[in-house]
């Protein structure tokens, strides 16, 4: 049987895994990395270079490399305003969609994110000697319809047939308890790169099911980075009156460095930020250089934790769940590897986090699992996952009417009747948003459709649009004309997002000029 | 595929829009909220889509249907407020019209086709009001003296009645679940 492999497509690091005899396991990529950094580079001689090799040359060549890509999938060009900022590569704006531009050529983020998957099914394919053609992606369960779709959309870029879109957190609680026969409520704090998400799960035995989710797009390991990067900015700043944040080169150099020195800091009291020649000026060379403390450094970014304790205190009180209630906690994501995050969370949560899971692994065993639960279907895993937003449409005065709440289980969905309120109006038009705000100006719009309807009295015709929202939490809408029982599909406008036929394009692209996606058989493995 | 299964399901999907949520979950009505919980896990086990994922797209497609049911009715009976509602709401001889649950539906009905009457006096309004912002914040303890000062200030009022009685029972059913874990 033809294997389905697991992916963690990360903010900062991916990771593929599959099921071998009944254990998931991680894969390592050709350089024997187990995680591969979310990083495509193109070098001088046009050359395309994913992980770490990409991630080494960042700082010759910042303007080519493009990271934290995740942050910009399935998101309009409007809403990364902030996004652009922090990073060194050109974003641009096509049809008020995200575009990278790289020595002129413009690449949407799940085109970019097809890259890096193309790279850990190489790997994948490498290490099994046969080709893999479908896999299990995870995304942040706060993750919105949009980004979904532009997840699945860099699958099939990739040549991969997505076949389920799982949330990172119940991944990580499905590799918590696969197989162990437990009877538990958990709590799962994961905090990756680029965002935050808290879910509450009871295990009973073999049925995993969310009771509840919350999350924080805007808050992940970056955020701490960034503080770190405006400390020496601003130190800069005050010593030689020169900014920093606006030279490409010197940026690049300073999120290195930060990132270095919060990783430092996980192991030492105190770190040694050294960065010789930052930045020349009328013919003189300037040096950063300075000591920084874990306490100091913990007081910097105090505010991001609470801001996670926040969220998490959203996520108990929809459960009904107090933490007394919570038999284990299980901590995922680079980031919560620094003893200032585990030791807050731990007295938030009154408990030691498990010990023996690895934050940065544990996502895609999770998704290899449920890909072998797919496939073995009657045995295996069963995942009772729920949408993270409410969603609605919009009435009179921008008002949100919610049709399916947040916390629901899912696949769900909802019928609702639409008529017309004047005589012969030829439609409707309906405006579809996610989130949990009164007025939908401030939630995230997922599209709108215009229903078609035959000439009639006011209030005569009856369409009954169902709107589904699938296992992968992606939203599908339908309509029927309850009179005729005629069916149509209704084509909701996403916004951000890729057409059928651009995906179908960029597949054939991506797959002929590229020799990674070609298999060939390697038997020698490292 | 075992050929029971599959006559279980066609059967079952065929006759869906008939059964209310106590039956689809196989709960009797008195159910305490860990066996409406054990119900929903049990029929998932079977019923959950994924568990028919290579099967072909028809058995597929009622499975979908029979889950997204059942999740639907484990939904509504595993919040206090709703349940009461809704067990109300098929009892009486409109059954058919309220198997699956729909607030405005409820509404309505409970109004017996009267609009709310949010009070005629001040003081009446006023604890009435904030007998609703209880009820919103689930405090049903504090929700009920506010409604009783609400009825005796009046007491020909018919809304106030009757979301007494409503919250009475909710407390009721809460007593009982604590009782039974």
């Amino acid at each position: 049987m033809a294997k389905i492999i697991g992916i963690d497509l990360g903010t900062t690091n991916s990771v593929v895994a599959i099921l071998e005899g009944g254990e998931p396991k991680v894969i390592a990529n050709e350089e024997g990395g187990r995680t591969t950094p979310s990083v495509v580079g193109f070098s001088k001689d046009g050359e395309r270079l994913v992980g770490q090799i990409a991630k080494r040359q960042a700082i010759t060549n910042p303007e080519n490399t493009v990271y934290s890509i995740k942050r910009f999938m399935g998101r309009r060009f409007s809403e990364v305003t902030q996004e652009i900022k922090r990073v060194p590569f050109k974003v641009e704006e096509k049809g008020g969609d995200v575009r990278v531009n790289v020595k002129g050529k413009l690449y949407s983020p799940p085109e970019i994110s097809a890259m890096i998957l193309q790279k850990l099914k190489k790997a994948a394919e490498d290490y099994l000697g046969e080709e893999v053609k479908e896999a299990v992606i995870t995304v942040p369960a706060y993750f919105n319809d949009s980004q979904r779709n532009a997840t699945k959309a860099a699958g099939e870029i990739a040549g991969l047939e997505v076949l389920r879109i799982i949330n990172e957190p119940t991944a990580a609680a499905l590799a918590y308890g696969f197989g162990r026969g437990l009877q538990q409520k958990i709590a799962v704090y994961d905090l990756g790169g680029g965002t935050f998400d808290i879910s509450i799960l009871e295990i009973g035995n073999d049925v995993f099911e969310v009771i509840s989710t919350a999350g924080d797009m805007y808050l992940g390991g970056d955020d701490f980075d960034d503080r770190l990067i405006d400390y020496m900015a601003e130190k800069f700043m005050k010593d030689h009156d020169l900014d920093l944040r606006t030279e490409r080169h010197a940026l690049q150099r300073m999120k290195d460095a930060a990132e270095k020195a919060k990783i430092d800091l996980s192991e030492n009291l105190e770190t040694r930020i050294n960065l010789p020649g930052i930045i020349t000026k009328d013919g003189k060379a300037y040096d950063l250089d300075f000591t920084m403390n874990r306490n100091y450094f913990g007081q910097m970014v105090h505010d991001l934790i609470q801001r996670t304790f926040k969220v998490c205190d959203e996520a108990l009180q929809n459960a009904h769940l107090t933490v007394g209630e919570i038999d284990a906690l299980i901590m995922v994501g680079g980031p919560t590897k620094m003893p200032i995050i585990r030791e807050a969370v731990k007295s938030y949560f009154f408990k030691e986090p498990k010990a023996d899971i690895d934050p940065e692994q544990v996502v895609s065993l999770g998704a290899a699992i449920q890909a072998s639960s797919l496939v073995e279907s009657t045995a295996g895993a069963l995942l009772l996952d729920v949408t993270p937003m409410s969603l609605g449409i919009e009435t009179a005065g921008n008002l949100m009417d919610t049709l399916i709440e947040r916390n629901t289980p899912i696949p769900t969905e909802h019928s609702r009747v639409f008529t017309t309120i004047r005589d012969n109006q030829p439609g409707v038009k309906i405006s579809v948003f996610q989130g949990e705000e009164r007025f939908c100006k401030d939630n995230e719009p997922l599209g709108e459709f215009r229903l078609e309807i035959p000439p009639a009295p006011k209030g005569d015709p009856q369409i009954e649009v169902t709107f589904e929202i699938d296992a992968n939490g992606i939203v599908n809408v339908t309509a029927r004309d309850v009179k005729t029982n005629k069916a149509r599909s209704v084509q909701l406008n996403v916004s951000g997002g890729l057409s059928k036929e651009e995906i179908e394009k960029l597949k054939k692209r991506h797959q002929g000029d590229e020799a990674v996606a070609t298999f060939k058989p390697k038997h020698l493995l490292e | 595929m075992d050929p029971a299964l599959l006559n279980e399901i066609i059967t079952l999907e065929s006759v869906l829009d008939e059964m209310d949520y106590f039956q689809i979950l196989k709960i009797k009505q008195s159910a305490f909220a860990s066996e409406i919980k054990q119900a929903y896990f049990n029929q998932s086990r079977v019923f959950h889509p994924d568990k028919f994922y290579n099967e072909p797209p028809d058995v597929l497609e009622k499975a979908n249907k029979i889950f997204k049911r059942l999740a639907e009715a484990y939904n509504v009976l595993s919040d206090n407020d709703k349940r009461v509602a809704y067990t109300k709401s098929i009892a009486g001889a409109d059954r058919k019209k309220y198997l699956r649950y729909d607030p405005k539906l409820i509404e309505q009905a409970k109004a017996g086709g009267q609009k709310e009457d949010e009070g005629q006096t001040p003081m009446g309004k006023k604890y009435y009001q904030m007998a609703k912002n209880s009820m919103l914040n689930k405090d049903y303890n504090s929700a009920k003296i506010n409604l009783q000062l609400a009825a005796k200030m009046e007491p020909a009022n018919q809304t106030f009645k009757r979301k007494l009685a409503e919250v009475d029972e909710i407390i009721k059913l809460k007593k009982q679940q604590k009782v039974g874990g």
